[in-house]
């Protein structure tokens, strides 16, 4: 990388992550002094957002009685696997596990396809009352999820529907910020002459949508994908409210249950947190960089 | 190597697919076009109807009835809202609501722009390694976040307090069961778990901001505070905006972290109004006046969202 940005030095942005120009002799020992803070600073918060996760995957290793005995110790001293076996044998975990896969790739995959469909709709079309749709889908984001919590519930358990698969899936497939991140991203990266081609081939505009839209859009799709997963699979208040049968807990609900029991069963709550958090964290590292892009990049054109 | 990926990507994205004069759009004259959008934004006002709009409608006509969850709801016309100005509970938990918002807009925000000027140094090493990193809070479910910080802030067995009395002496804080400690410690995890994420939409927008401008500045003499203030804040209003909007909106609404550290306590003192409205419905049956106090929530949010978007102008059609 550092190649390309040597031959296009000129290039307002290439330039931006790659190494500095030096151009500074002068004043380097100042700019070092300020780099030292500026790592400080940096590796400082590194710590605070990571030793709190560390300590949890430590204290899963621990035996109950050093979990509260040696809280400081980050390497135990003794190492166990006795609460992992513990919370397999004795909770549904695989079960809970289950429930929050399934429920959150159904949601995601119906949900990035419709997103994709509107995103697309807004970004390519001119229609009457475009303006107006386009707020209208806009401010549902400033809607307080807390308003229709309770009518939500009603009408869901009144009508039958209240079912996990139903109820923890359809009402979440169409959040407007997905919507707006395709749209942003369609503007960008589609262009119109594709379009026309495919008209001119004789196309429908859904067909079109289907083997020219899609295809282009796979990064974000990726980005809305990830996103829209661990909406559904971290989600608690929904779930606490409309799954009642302990047979179909999801992942939060179970550990709320071991969590908020008597005797804070702490020893079964950590590797539960471990084993629920682990594989979210590795498909966010996996996909980190069409994430963390895909969710900025409609924000900045604002 | 990591830092490539970190570059502008807005700018990556435009240049490299969209073609010259691609912004001139065309429009086509066939009837199939011309319902063409409608059906491609049809799914979602369809589920935006059901389960957006006949809730709303719903929870006002909720609002007006008592009903504890069985049998008719009874009119009562405008009592529950009479009642909840005078419940003082309700303003406790508007109260700490205001407080979260507070702490997510003045704090956590301008956090997150720090840290995006700081990881935004030209040059830097390792910064997608930071950007990352800072993210994962969010990537972690509320309930293991809220577990990791009730053990660690216990009162006896804690790893804060225990750091503390090893380190200083000092005695154990009741960091979970003091009525201040709690709203700071539920702030605290606020801050902890959302500043990595605000920091990846401001991080973006400072990357778009042309370095001409900053030489331009420099060469007029202007100091880094004040390229700051005059360069790097008028360029990045785009995203602050949609950063201060969104994080209103979720403070405003925050159930997950009161709930699962304190669970309120000790008292009300961390009590939400999302809370609130849970605790109404699903502990007390209370089920119309759940939905008056989830509609004055509604109404304030609303309404406050409206007044930013419009002042700050964002959520137009592209």
């Amino acid at each position: 990388m550092s190649a390309a940005t040597v031959t296009s030095p000129a290039r307002p942005n290439s330039s931006v992550g790659a190494p500095p120009p030096r151009r500074r002799p002068r004043g380097t020992s100042r700019l070092t002094a300020g780099r030292v803070a500026l790592y400080a600073l940096l590796v400082v918060l590194l710590a605070v957002f990571v030793l709190p996760l560390l300590f949890a995957l430590s204290g899963s290793f621990k035996p109950r009685a050093d979990i509260f005995g040696e809280p400081l110790r980050l390497i135990p001293s003794s190492v166990t696997l006795e609460n992992y076996t513990n919370l397999l044998s004795s909770q549904p975990f695989w079960s809970w596990f289950g429930m929050s896969v399934g429920v959150a790739t159904v949601a995601t995959v119906v949900s990035v396809f419709v997103c994709a469909l509107a995103g697309f709709g807004f970004a390519k079309y001119r229609f009457r009352g475009k303006q107006a749709l386009f707020t209208v889908m806009f401010s549902s984001l400033a809607v307080p999820f807390a308003v229709i919590l309770v009518p939500l519930f009603v009408l869901l358990v009144k009508t039958g529907l209240g079912t996990p698969w139903f109820a923890l899936v359809v009402p979440w497939v169409a959040p407007a910020f997905g919507i707006f991140m395709m749209q942003q991203y369609i503007v960008q990266s589609v262009p119109d002459e594709i379009l026309e081609a495919a008209r001119i081939d004789g196309c429908s505009e859904f067909r079109t949508f289907l083997s020219v839209v899609l295809p282009l859009l796979r990064p974000s799709l990726g980005a809305l994908a990830v996103w829209s997963f661990l909406q559904s699979y971290n989600s608690f208040l929904w779930p606490l409210v409309i799954v009642s049968d302990v047979n179909h807990y999801t992942l939060p609900l179970g550990l709320n249950i071991l969590f908020s029991s008597e005797n804070r069963a702490i020893d079964l709550v950590l590797p539960g947190a471990v084993l629920a958090s682990v594989p979210m964290i590795i498909v966010f590292l996996l996909l980190r960089k069409q994430l963390l892009e895909g969710l900025s990049a409609g924000a900045v054109k604002g | 190597m990591s830092s490539l990926a970190s570059a502008a990507p807005t700018a990556v994205i435009r240049g490299r697919t969209a073609p010259p004069g691609a912004a001139a759009r065309r429009t086509l004259p066939s009837a199939a076009t011309q319902r063409a959008p409608y059906l491609f934004i049809a799914p979602f006002y369809l589920l935006y109807v059901l389960f957006m709009i006949v809730p709303i409608v719903a929870a006002l006509f909720l609002s007006l009835t008592s009903w504890v969850g069985l049998g008719t709801p009874d009119f009562v016309g405008l009592r529950n809202y009479g009642n909840l100005l005078g419940d003082s509970s309700f303003w406790t938990a508007a109260g700490n609501s205001g407080l979260y918002v507070l702490v997510a807009v003045v704090l956590v925000v301008p956090c997150s722009l720090l840290i995006a000027q700081a990881l935004n140094a030209r040059g830097l090493r390792a910064r997608d390694l930071f950007r990352v990193t800072y993210f994962v809070p969010m990537v972690v479910s509320p309930i293991v976040v809220a577990l990791i910080f009730s053990m660690l802030l216990d009162t006896e067995y804690g790893l804060v307090n225990s750091f503390l009395h090893a380190a200083f002496g000092l005695p154990g804080v009741d960091w979970l069961t003091d009525p201040s400690w709690a709203r700071a410690s539920v702030s605290f995890v606020l801050l902890w778990r959302w500043v990595g994420y605000l920091t990846i939409f401001f991080l973006a927008g400072l990357q778009a901001v042309p370095r001409e401008l900053y030489e331009a500045a420099e060469l007029d003499g202007a100091g880094p505070v004040r390229s700051f203030t005059t360069v790097t804040l008028p360029a990045i209003k785009p995203v602050t905006a949609f950063v201060v909007v969104t994080s209103f909106i979720s403070a405003a609404q925050l159930f997950d972290e009161p709930y699962l550290l304190t669970g309120g306590g000790p008292g009300e003192s961390t009590l939400s109004l999302a809370m609130f409205v849970y605790r109404a419905a699903f502990e007390r049956q209370q089920f119309g006046y759940a939905a008056a106090a989830g509609v004055l929530l509604f109404v304030l949010v609303f309404a406050v969202s409206q007044l930013l978007n419009r002042a700050l102008q964002i959520g137009r059609a592209a």
